[in-house]
């Protein structure tokens, strides 16, 4: 079954294409095939899995692939690798999708474009499956792409509402900068060694064909692409703003799957980012956008984009682990954050359900009365997040810190504080939601709980988000498919046996609290009077912070100054000097000429008869003058 | 046996004698006889430079038969359009058959 794991990206894409032509007159606008097709592909993965691990080490990666074109030599194959990374990959998938589209059921009811969502579900799943198991770079850019474009439908799902419009189109833009960044990589790469297949590269780079700049020069393009695709500074712009799309998307594609295929893409790549000497840039850019992004998400009121910025710090923690080349660590952080971050997305998709279309924070608060699976998964994802022993966040970040740790006290002080951050952050979200008195009597009386379509995926995901993290440990593991424990399954090759390091279980656990307790003091019982008096105390920082440090507005300033001015030259040139010299210009040459010969043209046969002779004559003599 | 130069000479004064008749002559038929003319020129020269430079072949002749042939289809073509001519204009006079132009 594992070799033909193409099943799994293949079932999502028929389902797509019946859902696309035929959607809207299925019973139910098909839904119930959007949740068939979720489920189905979460059974196949067990039994890829199953048969994967059947296989046995030896036969890992198991690969299979077709003859896609043939140009003279060159033979372009197109096809699957399954390695441990993609298996991961695939877990973390099709759970988050199963869970989403059945969430989706309850969330999207009387929606408009209700079948089309569901259709662009199973395009997005589809594509996201061929990105993890394409066993060529060239494959691995077209699904690429493929979820990008599915990411743009989803953000854009209320078109009618003008910033869901401005918010896709900024989201495809923004990476398509770094798409066309990985593209040149590729394109290098391709040059370099004449393949596109990710193993024979890996190989070929071991073997050092490619020299030290140029690789260097090729890994910046490819990181360029992983840092679009993951909202890493300086492109995170468009994540906080795709929380335009309806909330099961941000929690799918937003925060646990298509974000993520940035972190994907570098742990693929690692022993060519170790050999390029490019470790130090994902280091130094995933450090940046944590502290960043963590300071930003102080500062927003809505608990969608508090949940955005949270998880562009998340990614710039797992960047931060793949720097310091521990992929494992990187790939579990993956793992256990697509679990609590998709719950906390959903459980805010509750929320925004349950009170009836309100995400500012300022307008919620004492919600667990009315909501109390809603607070009670939603606090789980929270711990999880922020870091307590022994949530799933608490050993993915526990494994960051270990991986830093090798990188230089300095390093290691700066990821510390990211952590706190994020476990003050997560406090005043879920203090600031339920806990407290309502802050808007009129929004609380109206809150209900959701029903159960929407409760169980978030009860499922609670429990992921309890378990996720002793995946690491060796037996568990094994029980559950990763035979070894995470780390020793997923990298083979850098065979670190887990073992708890109680002094960081320790440090990591003083992070959490100061963090929670800090954020939890600030905004106990909905008293905003504490933040409020740094607000005022440094008016110009806090305006900094909630300006998110100016990116958009330095960006808005390029596209309004530089690149409408720029575009305002070149269509100048194109009027000017193509449209009306070169165009319209041959053209009246062409008609003034022709007027002037016209009278060339006598009608008069024996004129041109007389033409013809002379020309015989004149052509007679000039040759007899040329050959004496 | 007679030089070659002198069915070259007879060629070319017949050929000449054909464009003077193309240009000088207005009637449309007799315009067309002078083209006859310049055609025959050319047959003979193809059948003399036959006979004296490769006579074991009959290149020069098959080629005069062509140009007869030719000639021939030419001339059935040409009057169509002369009777054509005259009967919309009532002329065959070429200078009056103007109007194709700007």
């Amino acid at each position: 079954m594992a070799e033909h794991a193409w099943i799994l990206a293949a079932v999502p894409g028929i389902a797509f294409i019946v859902m696309a032509a035929f959607g809207r007159n299925l019973p139910r606008q098909g839904d119930w095939l959007a949740v068939l097709c979720a489920t189905s592909i979460f059974a196949l993965f067990f039994a890829v899995l199953a048969n994967f691990l059947n296989l046995g080490e030896a036969a890992w990666p198991v690969l299979n692939s077709i003859e896609w074109t043939a140009i003279g030599d060159f033979h372009l194959r197109m096809g699957i690798a399954v390695d441990q990374i993609t298996i991961v990959m695939l877990a973390v998938i099709t759970t988050v999708a199963l869970m989403v589209n059945i969430f989706s059921v309850g969330y999207m009811k009387g929606e408009p474009r209700y079948w089309w969502y569901f259709a662009v579900l199973q395009l997005f799943v589809a594509s996201m499956l061929m990105l993890v198991l394409a066993d060529n770079l060239l494959l691995l850019y077209v699904a690429w792409e493929l979820v990008g474009l599915s990411s743009f439908l989803l953000i854009g799902h209320y078109w009618e509402r003008r910033s869901a419009v401005e918010a896709a189109k900024k989201a495809f833009i923004t990476t398509r900068v770094g798409d066309v960044g990985l593209l040149i990589g590729i394109i290098l790469f391709w040059e370099a060694t004449g393949t596109f297949n990710i193993l024979d590269i890996i190989h070929y780079v071991e073997e050092g064909a490619i020299g030290d700049t140029r690789l260097f020069v090729t890994m910046m393009f490819i990181l360029l692409g992983a840092m679009g695709k993951s909202a890493q500074l300086p492109f995170h712009v468009w994540l906080p703003d795709a929380m335009e799309g309806p909330t099961p998307v941000s929690a799918l594609i937003h925060a646990a799957t298509m974000v993520v295929a940035g972190v994907y893409l570098v742990a693929r790549l690692l022993p060519v980012f170790e050999a390029a000497g490019a470790l130090d840039v994902v280091l130094v850019i995933g450090l940046l956008t944590a502290l960043f992004s963590g300071v930003v998400a102080f500062a927003q009121t809505d608990i969608k984009k508090v949940l955005a910025y949270s998880t562009v710090s998340q990614l710039g923690f797992m960047f931060v682990a793949l720097g310091a080349g521990y992929a494992s660590a990187g790939m579990f952080h993956l793992f256990t954050h697509a679990f609590f971050k998709a719950l906390l997305f959903l459980g805010a998709g509750s929320v925004i359900i349950g009170t009836h279309h309100h995400q500012e924070m300022s307008q919620l608060g004492g919600l667990w009365r009315k909501m109390p699976i809603t607070a009670g998964t939603f606090l789980i994802g929270s711990l999880a997040l922020a870091g307590l022993f022994p949530l799933a966040g608490f050993w993915s970040k526990d494994e960051i810190l270990h991986a830093v740790e090798g990188q230089g006290t300095f390093f290691f002080f700066l990821i510390s504080i990211a952590a706190i951050m994020t476990a003050f952050y997560t406090a005043r979200l879920f203090v600031r939601t339920f806990l407290g008195k309502p802050q808007d009597e009129e929004v609380a009386s109206h809150a209900r709980e959701t029903g159960p379509v929407m409760t169980l995926p978030l009860v499922f995901l609670a429990f992921m988000s309890i378990v996720a993290g002793f995946f690491i440990f060796h037996d568990f593991g094994s029980a559950f498919g990763f035979p070894g424990g995470f780390s020793e399954f997923v990298f083979l090759h850098y065979p670190a046996v887990f073992h708890v390091d109680w002094g960081l279980v320790g440090l990591s656990t003083a992070l959490f609290v100061i963090g929670t307790f800090g954020g939890a003091w600030f905004y106990w019982n909905g008293r905003l009077d504490r933040s409020t008096v740094i607000a005022e105390w440094q008016p110009k920082v806090y305006e900094m912070v909630q300006r998110k440090f100016y990116f958009d507005d330095l960006y808005q300033f390029l596209i309004d100054r530089v690149v409408l001015g720029f575009s305002y030259l070149v269509s100048w040139f194109d009027r000017f000097a193509v449209n009306d010299t070169g165009v319209d210009g041959s053209a009246t040459l062409t008609g003034y000429t022709g007027f002037l010969l016209k009278h060339l043209q006598t009608g008069r046969v024996p004129n041109y008869a007389m033409a013809i002779a002379a020309g015989v004559v004149a052509l007679t003599l000039l040759s007899l003058a040329v050959g004496s | 046996m007679v030089p070659m130069e002198n069915y070259l000479v007879l060629s070319g004064i017949i050929f000449s004698l054909g464009v003077y008749g193309v240009l000088a002559r207005r009637n449309a038929v007799l315009v067309l006889m002078s083209v006859e003319l310049m055609l025959n020129a050319v047959s003979l020269n193809f059948v003399a430079f036959s006979a004296y430079l490769d006579p074991d072949k009959a290149t020069g002749i098959i080629f005069a038969v062509f140009v007869i042939a030719v000639a021939a289809a030419e001339v059935g073509l040409a009057l169509a359009i002369v009777i054509r001519l005259f009967r919309n204009r009532s002329t065959a006079n070429v200078d009056e058959a103007a109007t194709m132009r700007w």
